[in-house]
């Protein structure tokens, strides 16, 4: 299959905070892409923690790494592994006893220059931190995907994040908002999506909501979004529609504000004077 | 139920908006890269190259002010007429 010549085709997936979903954002963003008939190859920029070949179930199949690439004991064709489902879908492995200044910016550059003519999309899941690590991950991206929580901590290390992407000249950086409970912004208790756009200032590429099955398809090494009966994989794959291009709406999540919470702002104006 | 009842007969406002007021704060002032300290800083040297020219009558101000993600200083130093 050749190459489609799609701009911006190295992607970036960052967030400063760990534990947000950068990984499973990665491995089910694309699933989605191969399955839409895109090629696409997964690298895992966590060197020393790697989990991407876990999250993709691919765990058995690792035999070299990127720093190996990159020192020259295979090649990056030796080193690539084939996803189980997608016949197009590949993923460079992280090395797991070695550190992240075991490689540098330069180095990454290469390697995605090595990649770009034989795959559609290049996306780079980028260790937490704004450290050697961050650096090494952006610097061959054409483009960053920042994944937040709705959560106060999360949301001010996206904010740096986006303010290191803008020094480093990125022009198109959007945001992913990963487990969102839209029951619990209706009754005041979780930052809305309005609420990150406002404080974040940048485009929304996707809102996947909170869902217990991603616990368990993450048990069994098997992407979500493979999975009809969820919500999430439903919003992983809308996302991966975006980035190709498609315009897809987003579901509204503030209506149907619920009767608990308009009781509640109802008791709270009366209280102070304001009237309903 | 009890919590509930709380909320509603109390001012209490919603954690949403409290981790929005805090948000704009702590993020004003990442964004600068500095502390609150800076601001205090910033006016009195800054008054201090006015007051080395001109006479400033009044109380001059200094604020932080920020749309989107860009932010700018507004001073309005009062003068002294002559």
């Amino acid at each position: 299959m050749v190459s489609k010549a799609i701009e911006n085709q190295v992607i970036v997936v960052t967030s400063g905070k760990g534990g947000v979903g950068k990984t499973t954002t990665v491995a089910n963003v694309a699933t989605a892409l191969a399955r839409n008939g895109y090629k696409v190859v997964v690298t895992d920029l966590d060197i020393g923690l790697k989990k991407l070949d876990l999250i993709m179930g691919l765990e058995n199949r690792v035999i070299y790494d990127i720093v190996q690439v990159i020192e020259g004991e295979c090649t990056l064709k030796q080193a690539l592994v084939k996803d189980k489902r997608f016949p197009d879908l590949y993923m460079l492995p992280a090395a797991q006893t070695r550190n992240k200044d075991d490689i540098r910016p330069d180095q990454v550059k290469s390697l995605c220059d090595e990649l770009r003519p034989d795959f559609d999309y290049i996306i780079i899941d980028c260790p937490a931190g704004i450290e050697q690590g961050f650096r090494n991950a952006i610097a061959a991206a054409d483009q960053a995907i920042v994944v937040t929580n709705p959560e106060v901590s999360a949301v001010r290390d996206a904010d740096r994040i986006i303010g290191m992407l803008e020094s480093a000249q990125f022009k198109d950086i959007r945001l992913v908002v990963n487990r969102l409970r839209p029951d619990m912004v209706r009754s005041g208790d979780m930052l809305s999506i309005e609420d990150l756009l406002e404080h974040l200032c940048i485009d929304l590429l996707g809102v996947v909501p909170e869902d217990k099955l991603v616990v368990p398809s993450t048990n069994k090494g098997e992407p979500i979004v493979l999975n009809e009966k969820s919500a999430a994989a439903a919003a992983f794959s809308n996302i991966a529609r975006r980035l190709t291009g498609e315009g897809v709406d987003f579901p509204d999540f503030t209506e149907n504000e619920s009767v608990w919470a308009k009781l509640k702002s109802l008791g709270r104006n009366l209280w102070s004077g304001k009237g309903a | 139920m009890l919590d509930f009842l709380k909320k509603v007969f109390t001012n209490e406002k919603s954690s949403r908006t409290q981790a929005n007021e805090r948000l704009r704060v702590v993020l004003t002032h990442d964004r600068l890269g500095a502390s609150s300290q800076l601001m205090e800083v910033l006016k009195v040297e800054i008054m201090e190259v006015i007051a080395r020219h001109v006479e400033i009558d009044g109380t001059p101000e200094v604020n932080f002010v920020s749309e989107g993600r860009h932010s700018a200083l507004d001073i309005n130093i009062p003068l002294k007429g002559r």
